[in-house]
């Protein structure tokens, strides 16, 4: 178990000691939120008010908290895990009495608490002050804890959908795919009460919504502690499913030889 | 008019963050000539300045203080002129496209140098450089001696009246350096092409340069004819004798012995207490020698002994 | 001219010779943009029309703006990377030719990966409809601008690396801040923002003027926009020139 706090903590040292990494990061996601907040105002404005029940400042909360979840992970971690299986790098990592993948997640983990606090969180303060506090203390309490289960759940699913490199050469280039899903599928854009029926049945089955939607309805005003279960057990099931695929991925190095 | 002349020139880099600022005297205050049809050496150990410099009078760098005219031109301010007249080779970057055989890349350069003739100067340069078999093959497929011989003919494409070598035999095997050093000599010798020579590599100078600035910390600590160098600075020379008979202990003025073994000895002789040729008497008369051979202590210590000499 | 065209022609033939994934790659990068297609499609159908904006004219910002992404970062690749090339010593090789260091630098790569959005960009405009020829070379002319504005605003801010000591991070937000105020409607933005749209991150020139164009033509708006085509490639040109004073080659990062 210390290994993996270890893992932790070198990961949340990797991101504090790239201050300008950081920096341009919440940069961006000032940038994102004033978009969202910009497109939102005008929709709700045109639309008389709220649509589907959000109200704008509850949309503007929204994007804090999906918008953040997703920031938080690195979208390239795909190729990153691609490019360590391709170059041999995950062959040295197995000589670790350590699980490969429960000393990554453990890194990444860190890694992604240290950017949430450098970049959502003063993005978080700013709409506070613009737009005053989210419009459920409720919700905005389960947030938080909702806020970590998704960017595990993101780091978890993005180890299973990389792990494909241990089989196929170009998987690298499908974090695009994947990064698509989070946003369609997993409410990052719109809300998934947004979609039409056939599609949010397929967001409410597939398990992105766990990495966007689920912080982001908390922090919008629904107080709903289904969510937070929904994801442990989702979190459960991509670990478990990390753990196997690279296990298998493993192997077949072994096998075959780096 | 000299080829390069070289003012007082000097470069200073600007580094660190906000807090802590620092600076790199990377020149300081360097003076030299070079005359056409000249082979210069410019060595120094990492980080001594010597790609600072060639950077700087090739028109890539500007100098913090100091002159300097390169075929009559302020390199510079004068770059896209000057650059018509002289051929540059950077070991460590290549002028090259890596996905495509040399010959597309010199077909290029033939267009931006605005050629007559390109094909015909390509065959002319393959030829001397013996790299016709070369060309057609993506540069990324041949070994870094191949590509170092067509990197030259990029450099010569345009008959350039100096050609600036910034360590070009850089990761090169001993087979590669000797042919590389051979394309440069015949480059100077057909055609009159002035030769300016950075490297780290002591066996570059013996075997191209005919003269050697050594540069260190920035500044020049000698500036000298190769020979020269090696007969002022060194007053020792090494005999290597093989002897018929155990000679039992060597004493002859001015000699020391370097290591004994069996019927072979290499003895020092210092040349500044003792003329060789009396040491070389005194051996022949004392002793039963077989086999004797006097050579030059190599390049590299005296090399080393300029690096140490505080100016 | 003849110089530039020769490079672009070589570069060509480099991007052709590595073809191996470009298929793969290219059809991720449509995939990409057909799911932003998608997005769009789904957030009028909830919403209606937005100041003037519905899914249609989405659309058409979008066509506008991959085939100009495809011209800028494809054709054009280099103009994103001149931080990385100054602070790296990149720039050494173009310096001993006799060429314009910019012209040649811009020209001499092409990232196959892009031009997967161009032709996006090209088939969307074409299915959004209306297809005639008045707006078919708007639609080229905007885009040509609109690439412009891009490529100049990316060579100033990657220019800027040689005037600081970093790596080029600000040019990186730089980047990314251009491309995603370029993706959304020009109209959903008020006062102040919209002061910063026109001047230090110009995506209204890059996507919300061209749409305006090819949609209302209107001959001020014309103008306007060449103009700020022709005056961002000169200050991103005018950046660049003063910054190769500057250049270090490197020397900070390698001790040659």
């Amino acid at each position: 178990m210390n290994i993996y706090r270890a893992a932790f903590a070198a990961g949340f040292g990797r991101a504090v000691r790239q201050p300008g990494d950081l920096a341009v990061r919440a940069g961006f996601y000032l940038l994102l939120l004033l978009t969202f907040a910009a497109l939102w105002n005008a929709a709700t404005a045109a639309q008389g008010g709220d649509i589907e029940g959000y109200t704008f400042a509850a949309l503007v909360w929204y994007v804090v908290a999906a918008e953040g979840a997703v920031n938080a992970t690195k979208p390239r971690l795909i190729e990153e895990i691609g490019d360590a299986i391709g170059s041999g790098l995950i062959a040295v990592e197995m000589l670790r009495p350590v699980s490969v993948v429960g000393f990554r997640l453990a890194a990444e983990t860190g890694e992604a608490l240290a950017r949430v606090l450098a970049v959502v969180v003063p993005g978080a303060v700013v709409v506070l002050l613009a737009e005053g506090p989210p419009p459920s203390s409720a919700g905005a309490l389960l947030a938080v804890p909702s806020l970590v289960l998704a960017f595990g759940c993101n780091l978890a699913g993005q180890h299973v959908f990389a792990a494909s490199a241990f089989w196929v050469n170009d998987a690298k280039a499908t974090w695009f795919l994947y990064q698509k899903f989070v946003f369609l599928l997993g409410g990052m854009l719109l809300p998934l009460e947004f979609l039409p029926g056939g599609l949010e049945f397929w967001a409410r089955t597939l398990p992105f919504w766990t990495m966007a939607y689920a912080p982001a309805r908390l922090l919008s005003g629904r107080a709903e502690p289904m969510l937070l279960l929904g994801q442990v057990v989702w979190l459960v099931a991509l670990v478990a499913a990390a753990l196997a695929v690279f296990g298998a991925g493993e192997r077949r190095l072994q096998v075959a030889g780096g | 008019m000299a080829a390069i002349d070289v003012r007082h020139l000097s470069k200073t880099f600007t580094t660190g963050s906000r807090r802590r600022r620092g600076s790199i005297e990377a020149v300081r205050d360097i003076s030299f000539s070079v005359a056409e049809g000249e082979r210069l050496a410019y060595i120094g150990p990492n980080g001594a300045g010597k790609s600072t410099s060639i950077k700087m009078l090739t028109g890539i760098l500007y100098p913090t203080d100091g002159d300097a005219s390169v075929l009559g031109y302020v390199p510079w301010c004068e770059r896209r002129a000057l650059v018509r007249h002289i051929g540059t080779l950077f070991g460590q970057r290549s002028q090259l496209w890596s996905e495509l055989p040399a010959r597309r890349s010199l077909e290029l350069l033939g267009t931006i140098y605005g050629l007559g003739d390109p094909a015909s100067r390509i065959a002319e340069l393959a030829e001397l450089l013996e790299a016709a078999p070369l060309l057609d093959v993506p540069v990324r497929n041949l070994s870094l001696g191949q590509r170092m011989r067509c990197e030259l003919a990029a450099a010569m494409l345009h008959e350039p009246r100096i050609l600036f070598l910034d360590e070009p035999t850089i990761g090169l095997d001993l087979v590669a350096k000797q042919r590389f050093r051979e394309a440069v000599m015949r480059l100077n010798s057909d055609r009159g092409t002035t030769i300016f020579l950075t490297s780290h590599d002591v066996a570059d100078i013996e075997h191209v340069a005919r003269r050697v600035i050594v540069i260190n910390h920035g500044a020049l600590i000698y500036d000298d004819k190769v020979s020269a160098m090696r007969r002022s600075l060194l007053r020792t020379k090494l005999v290597e004798v093989r002897f018929d008979e155990e000679p039992g202990p060597i004493d002859i003025e001015g000699v020391e012995v370097l290591k004994a073994a069996a019927l072979g000895y290499k003895l020092t002789v210092d040349t500044a207490r003792r003329p060789i040729r009396a040491v070389l008497d005194d051996l022949l008369d004392g002793y039963a020698v077989g086999d004797i051979s006097v050579v030059d202590p190599p390049l590299e210590r005296v090399i080393s002994q300029i690096y140490e000499t505080p100016r | 001219m003849k110089n530039a065209l020769a490079v672009f022609r070589t570069a060509t033939a480099e991007a052709a010779a590595n073809r191996r994934s470009l298929g793969f790659q290219m059809a991720i990068m449509i995939a990409n943009d057909v799911a932003w297609v998608g997005f769009w499609i789904l957030f009028f159908r909830k919403v209606g029309e937005v100041r003037g904006w519905d899914a249609n004219r989405m659309l058409v910002l979008f066509a506008i703006l991959t085939t100009l992404g495809g011209i800028a970062l494809g054709l054009f690749s280099n103009c994103r990377h001149v931080g990385r090339l100054a602070a790296g010593g990149e720039l050494d090789h173009v310096l001993t030719l006799p060429v314009d260091p910019l012209a040649y630098t811009l020209t001499r790569k092409i990232e196959p990966i892009f031009l997967g959005d161009l032709a996006f960009g090209v088939v969307l405009f074409v299915l959004a409809g209306d297809l005639t020829v008045e707006r078919t070379l708007l639609y080229l002319a905007a885009s040509l601008c609109g690439a412009a504005v891009l490529i100049g605003f990316l060579v100033f801010g990657g220019s800027l690396t040689f005037f600081s000591r970093g790596r080029g991070e600000a040019g990186e937000l730089g980047f990314q801040a251009i491309l995603l105020l370029s993706s959304y409607p020009l109209e959903i933005f008020g006062g102040a923002t919209k002061v910063l749209l026109f001047t230090a991150v110009p995506a209204a020139f890059v996507s919300g003027l061209p749409t305006r164009l090819v949609e209302d033509f209107d001959v001020v708006t014309a103008a306007v926009l060449v103009a700020a085509a022709a005056g961002f490639l000169g200050l991103g040109s005018f950046t660049f020139r003063l910054g190769l004073r500057r250049y270090t080659s490197g020397a900070l990062w390698t001790r040659a």
